[in-house]
């Protein structure tokens, strides 16, 4: 079996070539900086496309190459412009589209795949016979291929639209997935400024702070690429700590992996400890000062 | 210049009072009430901003069920001016549902189709993409800021890792973000009023796909301790020994 994959963001791609490098034969197409590095995990071609990034262009590009070279499945990363790609592809090649897959396995001339369903509430477990996955960050660790790929450059068709301006967010170089402790804060750290509060237990622990949506995306306390949840980083510490965080589903999405849950919210009825192994029910600016004290001791 | 502007409104189970059985995992979702998805809302209310600043009109159009016109009716009271609910929606069918929402854009003469980007409670975020490519519109998506200008639209996409702005001329779809505005809470006056306003009901003969089967929908298994300490004092020496634990 065969396997074109693409995916915007670099990391993603050598996740999902690690992840079907061990099913099938894989082939990429990249519109990153990074197309010799995906090439050490991918044994096929590394299909690079230089300053072209818009969905309606990559969908286009993968079209051509399937139509060329047949693939069995068509692996998309599951991002803002990968869903569109997975989308239009859809359409295009008439061929059905698995969505935020979780899990991946070959059954017969079907695929079982797994994916969150009612807000995160719930996991489907799916049988069909998709051919165009779109596929969640986190699947799996990179893993070199025994021989490198070769890269090739392509260009595809100019869009349809047009680019005003690009813009980098405010992205550190925080890598939330490796980190061995999260210290979360949600709404209930109040203010900005309050941030400043916890970073002693974070230090203390060594851990990296993260934040639910409202405190990356809406109020922009933390920066965006530290949003844990459905919508965003998908992690699996050694623990995680939540702060003020009252534990929506679409948060809990993306803390289940953790191995040991920490929760303190001041209100004992808070959904957050339906999901915590240790809960205490107090204010976050009382407790958190006597945790750094006592693990100092 | 008025735009003419189609919202695709979802309407979904409230999962927010969804329970799943806590020996079985089983979602309950007989009884729940409906409500409109929430990405649907925001683009009700991005077509009603528009509308306000611009002029136009705006059709609403939902794949339901005889029981989506009281999500219709909760966009009414939003803004939406025109509404047609297609009856024959039997769960979550991105294809179907992209062939029959795009069998019925195409007879309203539009300048913009809005939509959300991915559907709360679905999340599958692959109608923006199949219906641009359907209608052959270009498409802009995750929205989180649009300008409209001399019948073009500037939409700032939200990606991962940056923003782009990007423009293309109308008609365009574009998709929006949960982050794109506040949706409004309507006022008493326009729920009454909305009650009364005449919601087109219509049918499709579009098929579904039948190669997907559903072989379990739970919730996943919650294997936590759940030793919670009301009061702190006892609970932080706990905590402390559990932190140097993970910590080793
Ligand atoms: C499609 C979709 C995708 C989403 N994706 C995500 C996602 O990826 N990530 C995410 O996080 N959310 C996501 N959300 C939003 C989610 O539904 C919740 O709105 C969000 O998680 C709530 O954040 P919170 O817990 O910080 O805030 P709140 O729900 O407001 O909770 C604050 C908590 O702090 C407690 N508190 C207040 N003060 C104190 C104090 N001094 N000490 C202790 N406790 C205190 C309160 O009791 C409360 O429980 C998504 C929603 C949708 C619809
Ligand atoms: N059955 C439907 N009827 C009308 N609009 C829909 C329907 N399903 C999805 N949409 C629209 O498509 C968006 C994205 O949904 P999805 O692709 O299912 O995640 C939603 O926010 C709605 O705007």
């Amino acid at each position: 079996m065969k396997a074109l994959v693409f995916s915007d963001m670099d990391d993603h791609t050598i996740q999902l070539l690690s992840y079907f490098s061990g099913m099938m034969d894989t082939d990429c197409v990249t519109s990153g900086h990074k197309a010799a590095q995906i090439a050490e995990f991918c044994a096929g071609t590394v299909y690079s496309l230089k300053n072209q990034f818009f969905p309606d262009t990559i969908s286009s590009v993968i079209a051509d190459l399937h139509k060329k070279n047949a693939y069995d499945y068509l692996v998309i990363g599951s991002t803002a412009v990968g869903r569109d790609v997975a989308g239009i592809l859809g359409e295009e090649l008439g061929i059905d589209v698995a969505s935020e897959i979780t899990e991946f396995r070959i059954d017969g001339d079907s695929c079982v795949t797994k994916r969150f369903f009612y807000g995160g509430k719930t996991v489907i477990e799916e049988s069909s016979k998709s051919r165009i996955l779109t596929v969640m960050p986190g699947i799996s660790e990179p893993k070199k291929s025994t021989k490198p790929g070769n890269v090739v450059e392509i260009t595809g068709p100019d869009s349809r639209i047009s680019l005003v301006n690009r813009e980098n967010k405010s992205a550190g170089a925080v890598d939330l997935e490796k980190a061995g402790i999260i210290v979360s804060v949600g709404r209930g750290i109040g203010n900005k400024e309050n941030i400043e509060k916890i970073r002693p237990l974070a230090e203390a622990v060594r851990g990296e702070i993260a934040g639910s949506r409202p405190i990356c995306l809406d109020y922009h306390w933390l920066s965006e690429d530290r949003q844990v949840g459905l919508s965003g980083k998908k992690v699996k510490p050694k623990m995680y700590i939540a702060l003020g965080i009252s534990g929506q589903i679409q948060h809990i999405a993306g803390m289940r992996g953790s191995k040991v849950v920490v929760a303190i919210n001041k209100d004992k009825s808070a959904p957050i400890f339906e999901e915590a192994d240790y809960g205490i029910v107090g204010d976050i600016f009382q407790v958190v000062p006597k945790i750094v004290d006592l693990l100092k001791q | 210049m008025p735009f003419n502007i189609i919202v695709l409104i979802k309407q979904i189970v409230d999962i927010d009072l969804l329970k799943t059985d806590p020996s079985t995992g089983s979602p309950q979702v007989n009884n729940l009430p409906m409500r409109l998805e929430n990405l649907s809302k925001n683009a009700i209310e991005e077509a009603v901003r528009i509308r306000e600043k611009h002029g136009g009109k705006i059709y609403g159009i939902c794949f339901g069920t005889e029981k989506s016109t009281s999500a219709m009716k909760e966009a009414y009271a939003m803004g939406v001016d025109e509404g047609f609910v297609i009856t024959g929606y039997q769960g979550n069918d991105p294809s179907r549902t992209a062939k029959v929402l795009a069998e019925k854009i195409r007879t309203i003469p539009h300048d913009i189709i809005l939509m959300g980007n991915q559907s709360a409670e679905s999340y599958t975020g692959i109608l923006p993409g199949r219906i641009s490519r359907i209608l052959g519109e270009p498409l802009l998506s995750n929205g989180v800021k649009i300008e409209l200008q001399d019948g073009k639209a500037k939409v700032t996409m939200a990606m991962e890792s940056e923003n782009v702005t990007a423009e293309a001329p109308c008609p365009v779809i574009i998709s929006v973000t949960q982050e794109i505005n506040e949706p409004r809470l309507p006022p008493v006056m326009q729920i009454l009023q909305a009650g009364k306003k005449k919601i087109n009901v219509e049918s499709t003969t579009v098929q579904g796909r039948t190669d997907l089967k559903v072989l379990s929908n739970l919730a996943p298994k919650s294997e936590r301790k759940k030793i919670i300490f009301e009061d702190p004092e006892k609970g932080i020496p706990e905590i402390v020994k559990a932190i140097k634990e993970a910590m080793k």
